[in-house]
């Protein structure tokens, strides 16, 4: 029998009468991560923050792998990245990391080499003694990730786990992601577009605190219509569109921004587009800088139609 | 397999006490504290217990202590415990309060509160920090009566053995004097965003409370009852008792610790982190 990891039903939340979430229902299954994105106030944050027990919703409910969020049943199970979240700074990153880890039901011995573990992954070991406040926020960001990997947990709840941080160590928390999926399932919440399509298969999109009605499946293998978006150096718009809506198969081209051009086609009629397209490039010796296939998150968000 | 209520009742006090003995702002606390006790010990407490000493020597039958109203010092065998034992009923249940107020505030206006309740459930860190700073008040009462000990053994050192249940029950007590403010502090701790504002709310309810309803019970003495509630309501009637007598009235402050962490646990339940 299936069993969701995560089962959300009807839920509501109201900050003093506002309300932040209304009628969310989802469920989620163990495997790859999933990308939680929304604009500003979009109720990201207050998703996250129910599903790990920071907030009790107004209505509705929530099962973790089948119990309440805050359940002893998923001590050691679920971690959470808390957005803003500080250690304390009267006590060391590692005496707080060993402490976690004795809370998680580690000995001392072993609750020392999980502290050393996690902070390896994060490359903050020469930080271990350190105070909080003796941090930067990038290296604080990455303490705090290194805490919600104490123990290896099934289901890792990230919220903005990449804000603030630097591009070398915005790649070293891609990897840990890549490197723990699918035996650790990851829900991140993120403004950064690029990086949850880099990350994440499937996206839950908020909005005004409702999630919209499916949730958006960034592989597009076995689409009827499929997309590339062309990146070029600076070109003649006009002239590039026309051309490209001429070759064989291209339905549709639209010029989404400043030298980026979205081209539609039926891979029945042209399955090698991508060579038809920098053939017909090459002709006309124009520069392109990047060739992908599919739409990029943005577009598939934002810019549906 | 992950620990229990009680283990994590137990890893987070023991952590708590790490706090009040092995960080830098717990050290200080340490040193201020022993420099003010260490006044009170040399000047009042040992001046005023050689008068008493003195005074159970010449008369017993009209002294400098009943003119001030602490004629129950004398009953007490050892003067140093009596008068510490005032000394303290003033003292600890005040530095309770400032001691006590940031049991959960700061951490969760900080968000270190979301790292524990995602290991352990907030029962376990409401009570691990309540028990954490009793532990940590226990240890100041029991230095500042072995201090007290101590002075009695430099004027005579036979009376040790005749000491020691007086060290027993003062210390006792005082523990059990603190305990319903170290739980009205946790109790407005798990509300308030700060320890300041924990520390102005006890002092403002506590003064509020005693009062109306002093007020009232002054018109209708049934209401009297109702004084049971504030927290301390019990000292002055304990100032006037001396040894084990002290005890009599220990089912005040039992029962209003109870009253406020179960209060407090019902806040904590429902706020959000």
């Amino acid at each position: 029998m299936r069993s969701p990891i995560i089962h959300c039903q009807q839920l509501t939340h109201t900050y003093s009468g506002k309300v932040a979430l209304s009628g969310v229902s989802f469920e989620l299954d163990a495997g790859e991560p999933v990308g939680l994105v929304g604009p500003n106030g979009a109720g990201k944050t207050t998703l996250l923050s129910i599903l790990s027990g920071f907030l009790h919703p107004t209505s509705g409910t929530v099962r973790l792998f089948g119990h309440p969020p805050g359940a002893a049943q998923l001590i050691g199970k679920v971690s959470a990245l808390p957005q803003d979240a500080r250690l304390d700074p009267s006590f060391t990153i590692i005496e707080q990391l060993v402490f976690y880890a004795r809370l998680q039901g580690f000995t001392t011995q072993q609750a020392v080499l999980e502290a050393g573990r996690v902070l390896e992954e994060v490359s903050l070991q020469e930080a271990a003694h350190e105070k909080p406040l003796a941090l930067s926020h990038g290296m604080a960001k990455r303490v705090a990730i290194a805490q919600a990997l104490i123990g290896k947990p099934a289901l890792i709840l990230l919220d903005e786990p990449t804000a603030g941080l630097d591009p070398v160590n915005v790649r070293t928390v891609r990897a840990i992601i890549a490197e723990q999926s699918p035996a650790t399932t990851f829900i991140i919440s993120s403004h950064d577009l690029a990086e949850l399509d880099r990350l994440c298969k499937h996206i839950l999109l908020l909005e005004d605190g409702i999630l919209q009605p499916e949730t958006i499946v960034l592989n597009e293998q076995q689409a009827a219509i499929r997309f590339i978006t062309l990146q070029m150096e600076t070109c003649p718009a006009q002239e590039v569109i026309a051309e490209l809506q001429a070759l064989e198969g291209v339905l549709q081209v639209t010029n989404s921004q400043k030298n980026e051009f979205i081209v539609a086609y039926d891979p029945d009629l042209q399955p090698h587009m991508d060579l038809q397209l920098m053939q017909c490039i090459n002709i006309h010796h124009w520069q392109y800088r990047q060739l992908s296939h599919g739409k990029t998150l943005e577009e598939k968000l934002f810019f549906k139609d | 397999m992950h620990p229990g209520f009680f283990n994590h009742l137990l890893l987070i006090s023991q952590f708590e006490l790490k706090r009040g003995f092995a960080t830098r702002r717990g050290i200080l606390s340490i040193v201020t504290f022993a420099v003010v006790w260490c006044v009170i010990l040399l000047y009042p407490l040992h001046f005023a217990a050689e008068l008493l000493v003195q005074e159970k020597d010449l008369t017993r039958d009209a002294g400098f202590f009943d003119f001030i109203g602490l004629g129950s010092l004398q009953q007490w065998p050892i003067p140093e415990f009596g008068l510490f034992w005032h000394f303290a009923l003033l003292i600890f249940p005040m530095l309770s309060i400032t001691l006590a107020a940031d049991q959960t505030c700061s951490d969760r206006e900080r968000g270190t509160l979301r790292f524990l309740v995602v290991r352990s459930s907030r029962d376990s860190v409401f009570f691990g920090r309540f028990a954490g700073v009793m532990a940590i008040q226990a240890l100041w009462v029991s230095a500042t009566a072995l201090s007290t000990l101590a002075l009695v053994l430099y004027r005579d050192a036979a009376l040790l053995y005749s000491a020691l249940p007086d060290l027993l029950v003062v210390t006792v007590n005082l523990i059990l004097a603190v305990l319903p403010f170290t739980a009205m502090m946790a109790a407005l701790s798990a509300k308030v965003k700060s320890a300041r504002q924990a520390t102005v709310w006890a002092i403002l309810i506590w003064t509020f409370l005693a009062g109306i309803i002093g007020g009232f019970a002054y018109y209708l003495p049934a209401l009297a009852f109702f004084k049971f509630l504030i927290p301390g309501y019990q000292l002055s009637d304990l100032a006037e008792l001396s040894g084990w007598q002290t005890l009599q009235l220990a089912y005040v402050p039992l029962m209003q610790s109870l009253i406020l962490l179960a209060l407090g646990r019902w806040i904590m339940a429902r706020q959000a982190l």
